[in-house]
């Protein structure tokens, strides 16, 4: 099962829109989750929508928190969408098999079984979250609650039985054009999660979309490497998509 | 269907007013509602009287069927074990389950189920009005019914005042199963501070240890909540340690009759809760020699003690010259 948790503070600004990324992203059976994170104020009218958007597209969840509330909604976020995802798959069984359309309209007796069925597999499948740190310069004074948050996020997940890894990516890059950045490879272990944005340079730009689009190549290919051939030589967001939409 | 759409429940549901009536789609039992008993992570529950009877029962609507579902799942199981074992520990033979249905709702079927009603206050609201001379016997009462639940395979993870119900004479009941998970499985649901991985003391995964953390945390709560609040913020998540809730338990003279228990459940040394049961008896029936002698026994009586010892040897020598 795959996951994109997006933690972000505001609005995108370059580039592909981030609704349509994650939209692609859920065509690639990619789910995107959402925590926006704000401390004082609020994230704006512009951004909340935004933020509930992408997770709509992405067939996730969204929620607005606050630093100290990071760590205890992204591991509950991770959890419930793994478990919905689940109960999607299952319920489509059962629409085949019984002609029932969900869970919820079998006699409670019936549905005991079922649901032992999916807590079994919400534990034992096996899980990749890719975490998309936005590093634009609002950002700063959060980065070091949200790499605790990852840190607490990889021991909820390390708990469980089937095999649960995380990579780390932040956007803005350095150079322009660099959409994403590459923090920490696919891990099992929260050790290898230490001292994760310490040379980071803020940047103003908010590339959502576009970084999006970067994260859903890594989950095919493992790499962020831009000079694959099939891209073509075009550097802008747009460009890119052209390959996905056939 | 449900819809799911995209926000994770947290905030607090509006709640049914008192007098509407629950029938269930299934099994067509009808409940009356009192008034609201509490909320929790992923329901509400309810006073309900069943309609032409005077007993009171607990009802708890549930917000996603699929949660709530799995915690009947984990209570049918208990209910069955206990059936099977006819034990007389944890209490009385009593039964989780009385009724699981569903209700229609304005926006489409709730799931609910029944089950009995334990008068009672919170643990800690408890002890803050009868004293903290009930915490050995609490205490006692509620390793035993986590022992319980241990010997049925399960933990029950969000351990915390506010899911100990106590009864006005001391009874002890764990409410909220939404937290229970199968012993080797990851912890469901959990409170910051009473979580071992918060405290950078062991995993998530769910054993014995886990639930006798989060009792230790408790006690600790319980009888010095200033110093544990200060443990808690003072230091970064990443410096965090066991070692921090070890120092404080050192330090408190008023948790010195427990340090001993506490220190090994903050460490992990208990094996099983059976042995954490047993020597928490210990600590709480011989109160003389763990808290009291030692401390009590005036230094003058000693340092004379010793003197006339030496006194002695000091005869018997000179006898044993002369």
């Amino acid at each position: 099962m795959k996951q994109i948790l997006l933690i972000t503070d505001g609005c995108s600004n370059v580039g592909t829109s981030p609704v349509l990324a994650a939209a692609h992203a859920f065509q690639e059976g990619i789910t995107v989750n959402v925590a926006g994170v704000v401390d004082y104020g609020t994230i704006g009218e512009l951004g909340s929508l935004e933020i509930a958007e992408i997770a709509k597209a992405g067939g996730g969840v969204s929620q607005v928190v606050g630093t100290r509330q990071l760590a205890q909604t992204m591991q509950m976020m991770t959890r419930k969408t793994v478990v919905q995802t689940i109960h999607q798959a299952v319920n489509r069984e059962l629409k085949q098999i019984l002609g029932h359309t969900a869970l919820e309209e079998l006699p409670p007796s019936q549905r005991s079984q079922v649901v032992q069925v999916v807590d079994e597999m919400t534990e034992t499948t096996s899980l990749q979250v890719a975490l998309l740190i936005d590093a634009s310069a609002s950002m700063k004074p959060k980065l070091s609650a949200v790499e605790d948050a990852i840190r607490d996020l990889m021991l909820s997940l390390q708990a469980r039985e089937g095999i649960s890894e995380i990579a780390v990516f932040h956007f803005p890059g350095r150079r322009s054009g660099e959409d994403t950045v590459l923090d920490s490879d696919w891990t099992r272990d929260a050790g290898t999660l230490r001292a994760l944005f310490q040379r980071l340079q803020m940047k103003g730009a908010t590339p959502t979309g576009p970084a999006i689009m970067r994260v859903i190549d890594f989950f095919r290919y493992g790499t962020l490497d831009e000079h694959q051939p099939w891209r073509g030589n075009t550097d802008e967001g747009e460009g890119m998509l052209g390959d996905y939409v056939v | 269907m449900k819809e799911k759409g995209c926000s994770v429940t947290t905030s607090s549901k509006p709640a049914y007013p008192a007098g509407t009536v629950i029938t269930g789609k299934w099994r067509k039992g009808r409940f009356v509602i009192r008034r609201v008993l509490g909320q929790g992570a992923n329901g509400i529950v309810y006073l309900v009287q069943k309609e032409g009877s005077r007993n009171p029962y607990a009802l708890k609507m549930g917000y996603d069927t699929l949660d709530l579902q799995s915690e009947i799942n984990v209570l049918m199981s208990l209910q069955s074990k206990r059936k099977s074992s006819a034990s007389p520990r944890g209490g009385t033979r009593m039964s989780y389950l009385l009724d699981v249905d569903d209700f229609k709702g304005q926006q489409g079927d709730i799931p609910f189920y029944v089950m009995r009603y334990f008068p009672g206050s919170s643990l800690h609201h408890f002890i803050r009005k009868r004293g903290r001379e009930w915490i050995g016997l609490t205490g006692l009462r509620l390793l035993e019914k986590l022992n319980g639940l241990h010997r049925s395979g399960f933990i029950f993870g969000d351990l915390k005042p506010e899911n100990v119900m106590v009864s006005d004479v001391g009874h002890v009941e764990l409410i909220d199963y939404g937290g229970v998970s199968s012993i080797g499985r990851s912890v469901k649901q959990f409170t910051e501070w009473y979580d071992r991985g918060y405290w950078n003391a062991g995993s998530r995964t769910s054993d014995e240890g886990y639930d006798l953390f989060a009792f230790a945390v408790l006690i600790i709560q319980l009888l010095n909540e200033d110093d544990l609040k200060t443990a808690a913020v003072q230091h970064l998540p990443q410096t965090r340690s066991p070692g921090q809730l070890l120092s404080l338990v050192q330090r408190s003279p008023k948790l010195k009759p427990y340090s001993e228990w506490l220190r090994r459940a903050i460490r992990g040394e208990f094996s099983n809760s059976h042995e954490a049961l047993k020597l928490w008896k210990e600590t709480i029936y011989t109160p003389a020699l763990v808290g009291k002698l030692p401390g009590k026994t005036p230094r003058w009586l000693i340092n004379a003690f010793a003197l006339s010892i030496m006194i002695v040897c000091l005869a018997c020598l000179w006898a044993f010259f002369l």
